[in-house]
C-alpha cells in the first residue's frame, strides 16, 4: 500500500506554479526599484535641513501607514486602467497594480535606512552605510511574501496558483498538503534568502571589523 | 405626491379599462384629454377577444381623420402605419445589430407585435441611457431593450404586463468546481462588475467579490482563472454559452435574483396602446409565441415555460388578468429607504462641489441599506483589529514562554511552528485558517473574522513572541556574564524581555493591524468588503476607495499612538518596580 503525499495534481501545475514565484519575483523587484526612487530622495530630504525633515516627517509616517491590501484596492479601483502617455496608450496590468501597492511599504523603508545609511557615511564609515545591502535584500524577500496578495485581484502569482489548484480538490486533506507544498516553496525560497541576507551581512561585518563607526551602528 | 398617484393610476389602469369603462379611467388627474375621453366598450370575454375591439376601435378613430397632434399613440401608429421600437443593437440574442441586420428574441417580438397589429416596424437603436427618455420625446412608441421592470422604472414609463422576459443572476464556473447552492459559495472568488444589485448576496454567503467595468470583462477572467465564478445577468452570459468551447468547459451553477423584463410606452397618451400590447402579451404567453421566439433565439426559457402555464390557464386567461396579482409577476422593488442624515450628506457633497471643485459620490451615507452596510463593515473592522491585536499579543507571549522557559522538547515543535508559520504568506495562512474553520462550521462572518483574527494574530505573533524569546535568552546571556540573577531589580524576566524587545512588539502590532484588511479575502465583513458591497448602490468607485484608504491609514496611525502609550506606560512601572 502506498500513501499519497500530495494530491494528484496536473502536470502543467508545477511549471504554472514556478511561473507564478517567478511573478512574485518580478513584483517585488519592480516595488523595491520604485521604492527607491521615491525613498532615495526622501532619505536625503531627511539630512537636508529642517524643511528637508518636515517633508519627511509628513510623508513617511503615512507611507509607512498604508496598509499596502488596500493602497492596492484603492488603486485598481481609482487609478486609470489605461492611459495615453505621449502619445502611446498604456495599459496597467493588475501584476503592476500590486508592484504599485507595495511601494509605500518599500518607500519608508528605504528612506528610514537609506537615511541612516547616508548618516554613516557622510560620518566617514562607507562600509557601515553599506548594511543598508542587506537590509535592502532582507525587505525584498518581505516583499515576495507580500505580493501574494495579488490572489486577491486576480494576479496568477504563486499563491494564486495553488488557490485555483485548491478549489478542485473536494477533500480538506488534500487541500491542506497542498496548502503545505506552497508553505514549503515559498519557505525554501524566505530562508535561503535570509541566509544569504545573513551571509551578506557576516561578510559586510567582517570587512568593517574594527571600524568604530559600524561597531556603534550594530549598537 | 402625484407620481405616487401616477404609479398607482398605471397599475389599475388595465383593469379599468377592460372591466370598469372609461369613466374611472378619467378621474386620474395625470390622464391626458384624449385618454379622457370615451373608449369603446372593450369585449372582455378573451384578450383576443379585448384586443381586437381596442384595435378595431383605433381604426375607426384613424378612419375619421389623422391629425398631425393626435393625443392618442395607437391611433397614431394606425395612422402612421408604423411602429417605432427603441432596440438594442449590441445585446446579442436579444437585440443584436450586424451589417444593417437586426436579430434577436427582442427584435422578432416587435415584428410579431406590428404583423397583429396590421403595420410596418420601424427599428431605432436605444441604449440603456435613452430608452426611456427617448419615449417621452416621441422618438419611438415602444421600448423592447432589456429592460428590467423596477419599482423606481414604474414612475417613469409604462410597463407592458405580463413581462416578455426575466432575467437572473447566473453563477457560472468550471464545470469541474461544484457550488450547487450559496452554502459552497464561502471564499470563492467571484467576478462581478460594479453596481450589480446581487453583489451583496454573493458578499453576504462569503463570496470574494473582485470587481469589472464591464460585463464582457467577467467572460475573459474567468478564461484567464482570474476568478473562481463569474456572476452576470443570464440573458448577458446566454451568448457565451454560444461558444462550444466555453460551453463545454463552464457552466451555471444556479440562478438568483430574478428580474422580470418589461416593454415600456410612454406614461402620457399612451393607455389604449398599453392595453393593446398587453393583450398581445397574455396571447403570446398563452399561445406559445413569446416560448417559439425565445427558442428560435437560443436563450433561456424557463421564466417563459412557467409564464406559458400560467396564462394557458383558465383563471388567466381574460382581460382583467392583466392587473391580477395572482397571473403577472410584480415589478422588482427597488425603493430604497434614505438614512435620516440624507440631507446633511447632500449637504456636504454641494459644500464639497462649490468650495473645493471635488465632487464626490457620498451615496453611502444616503441609502439606508447602503449605510447599514458600511455601518456593520465599520463595526466589524475595529472589532477585527482590536481582535487581531489581543491575538498576536496573546501568540507572542504563548511563544515566548514556550521558547523562553520550556524544555528543549516543547522548545522544538513551537520552533517548527514558528518557521512555518514564518514561511506562509499571510494570505495561504488565511486560506489555511479559513479552510480548516469552514470544514468545522459552516461559512458564517463570524467563523471568517475569528479564523482571520487567529491566522493574523498566529503569523505576527511567531515574530514578536521570537523577538522576546530573543530578549530573554540576551537578558539570561547578560546576567551570567556579569554574575547576577537573572531578574535584576525584582522585575521578572519576562517584564524585562518585555522591556527590551518593545520596539519589535509595536512593530508588529502595526503590522497586524495593516494586515487586517487581508481578511476580506476569506469573506470577513470588514469595512473593505462593505464598502465593496455597498458599490452595488453607487458606482462612483473612487470615493468609496478613498474612505477606504482613508480609514486603514487613521486605524494604523491610531494603532501607533496607542502602542507608544503603552511603551511609556510599561517603562514607567518597570522603572517604579
Amino acid at each position: 500500500m502506498t500513501i499519497s503525499l500530495l494530491p494528484s495534481l496536473p502536470d502543467s501545475f508545477l511549471p504554472q506554479l514556478m511561473a507564478g514565484v517567478a511573478l512574485n519575483f518580478e513584483i517585488a523587484l519592480t516595488s523595491l526599484l520604485m521604492g527607491l526612487v521615491v525613498g532615495v530622495p526622501l532619505a536625503f530630504a531627511k539630512l537636508a535641513g529642517k524643511a528637508g525633515r518636515l517633508v519627511y516627517g509628513a510623508t513617511v509616517p503615512l507611507l509607512r501607514a498604508a496598509p499596502t491590501f488596500v493602497v492596492m484596492f484603492f488603486l485598481l479601483n481609482v487609478m486609470p486602467q489605461a492611459f495615453s502617455l505621449f502619445g502611446h496608450n498604456v495599459a496597467i496590468a493588475p501584476s503592476a497594480v500590486v508592484a504599485l501597492s507595495l511601494v509605500p511599504y518599500s518607500a519608508s523603508y528605504v528612506s528610514e535606512n537609506g537615511a541612516e545609511a547616508l548618516g554613516h557615511w557622510r560620518e566617514g564609515s562607507r562600509l557601515a552605510a553599506l548594511l543598508l545591502l542587506p537590509n535592502l535584500a532582507r525587505a525584498f524577500f518581505v516583499m515576495v511574501m507580500s505580493s501574494s496578495a495579488g490572489a486577491a485581484i486576480g494576479v496568477t502569482e504563486g499563491i494564486t496558483v495553488i488557490l485555483r489548484q485548491a478549489e478542485k480538490l473536494p477533500a480538506l486533506g488534500d487541500r491542506l498538503k497542498l496548502f503545505a507544498l506552497g508553505i514549503l516553496v515559498f519557505g525554501c525560497l524566505m530562508q535561503t534568502g535570509f541566509v544569504g541576507v545573513m551571509w551578506l551581512r557576516r561578510y559586510l561585518s567582517a570587512k568593517t571589523a574594527g571600524s568604530p563607526a559600524l561597531a556603534a551602528a550594530q549598537e | 405626491m402625484a407620481a405616487l398617484l401616477r404609479g398607482r393610476c398605471a397599475a389599475v389602469m388595465m383593469v379599468v379599462l377592460a372591466a370598469l369603462g372609461p369613466c374611472v379611467w378619467a378621474s386620474c388627474a395625470w390622464a391626458q384629454a384624449a385618454e379622457a375621453t370615451p373608449l369603446p366598450s372593450a369585449d372582455s370575454s378573451s384578450p383576443d377577444a379585448a384586443f381586437a375591439s381596442t384595435m378595431a376601435w383605433a381604426r375607426a378613430e384613424a378612419a375619421k381623420g389623422c391629425r398631425p397632434d393626435e393625443p392618442d399613440r395607437l391611433v397614431r401608429i394606425v395612422c402612421a402605419g408604423t411602429l417605432r421600437v427603441g432596440v438594442r443593437g449590441n445585446y446579442r440574442l436579444f437585440g443584436f445589430e450586424e451589417a444593417g441586420t437586426r436579430s434577436g428574441y427582442e427584435i422578432d417580438i416587435a415584428r410579431e407585435l406590428a404583423r397583429r397589429m396590421g403595420v410596418e416596424v420601424r427599428f431605432v437603436g436605444v441604449t440603456p441611457a435613452n430608452r426611456i427618455a427617448l419615449l417621452g420625446e416621441n422618438q419611438i412608441d415602444l421600448t423592447i431593450a432589456t429592460m428590467g421592470h423596477t419599482t423606481l422604472r414604474d414612475g417613469q414609463a409604462r410597463f407592458i404586463r405580463p413581462h416578455y422576459y426575466a432575467s437572473s443572476t447566473a453563477l457560472v464556473g468550471p464545470r469541474d468546481l461544484h457550488v450547487p447552492d450559496f452554502a459552497a459559495l464561502g471564499g470563492r472568488s467571484v467576478c462581478v462588475t460594479v453596481g450589480n444589485a446581487s453583489n451583496s448576496e454573493i458578499s453576504l454567503h462569503g463570496g470574494r467579490l473582485l470587481l469589472f467595468d464591464s460585463p464582457a470583462q467577467l467572460v475573459d477572467r474567468l478564461r484567464a482563472e482570474a476568478c473562481s465564478l463569474i456572476a452576470q445577468d443570464d440573458s448577458f452570459l446566454a451568448s457565451a454559452f454560444l461558444d462550444p468551447v466555453f460551453a463545454i468547459s463552464y457552466d451555471t451553477k444556479f440562478l438568483f435574483d430574478q428580474l422580470p423584463w418589461g416593454m415600456a410606452v410612454a406614461r402620457d397618451g399612451s393607455g389604449r396602446l398599453a392595453v393593446t400590447l398587453g393583450m398581445l402579451s397574455q396571447i403570446f404567453h398563452r399561445d406559445g409565441v413569446f416560448l417559439d421566439l425565445a427558442r428560435r433565439n437560443h436563450i433561456g426559457t424557463g421564466f417563459l415555460e412557467a409564464q406559458q402555464r400560467v396564462w394557458a390557464g383558465a383563471e388567466c386567461n381574460e382581460p382583467a388578468a392583466n392587473s391580477d396579482p395572482g397571473c403577472v409577476a410584480p415589478p422588482l422593488s427597488t425603493d430604497l429607504a434614505p438614512t435620516p442624515f440624507a440631507a446633511s450628506v447632500t449637504g456636504v457633497e454641494d459644500w464639497l462641489g462649490a468650495k473645493l471643485g471635488i465632487h464626490p459620490t457620498l451615496a453611502m451615507f444616503k441609502i439606508a441599506p447602503a449605510w447599514d452596510l458600511v455601518r456593520n463593515g465599520l463595526i466589524n473592522s475595529v472589532m477585527l483589529i482590536g481582535g487581531t491585536l489581543a491575538a498576536t499579543l496573546l501568540f507572542a507571549l504563548l511563544f515566548s514562554v514556550c521558547l523562553g522557559f520550556g524544555g528543549i522538547a516543547l522548545r522544538l515543535p513551537v520552533r517548527g511552528v514558528i518557521m512555518l508559520l514564518q514561511s506562509s504568506p499571510v494570505v495561504l495562512t488565511l486560506v489555511i485558517a479559513a479552510a480548516i474553520a469552514n470544514a468545522m462550521f459552516t461559512f458564517s462572518a463570524t467563523a471568517a473574522m475569528i479564523a482571520s483574527m487567529l491566522a493574523l494574530g498566529l503569523t505576527n505573533g511567531s515574530y514578536a513572541g521570537q523577538a522576546i524569546a530573543e530578549a530573554m535568552a540576551v537578558l539570561r546571556a547578560e546576567a551570567l556574564q556579569q554574575g547576577v540573577s537573572t531578574a535584576p531589580g525584582g522585575a521578572s524576566l519576562l517584564q524585562l524581555a518585555l522591556r527590551r524587545s518593545i520596539v519589535q512588539i509595536m512593530a508588529f502590532l502595526i503590522n497586524a493591524t495593516k494586515g487586517t484588511p487581508v481578511a476580506s479575502f476569506v469573506g470577513a465583513p470588514e469595512l473593505l468588503n462593505a464598502l465593496t458591497d455597498s458599490t452595488s448602490f453607487s458606482a462612483d468607485r473612487a470615493t468609496t476607495y478613498w474612505l477606504l484608504l482613508i480609514f486603514y491609514t487613521l486605524a494604523v496611525l491610531v494603532v501607533v499612538r496607542l502602542c507608544m502609550v503603552l511603551r511609556h506606560v510599561l517603562e514607567r512601572r518597570i522603572a517604579r518596580s
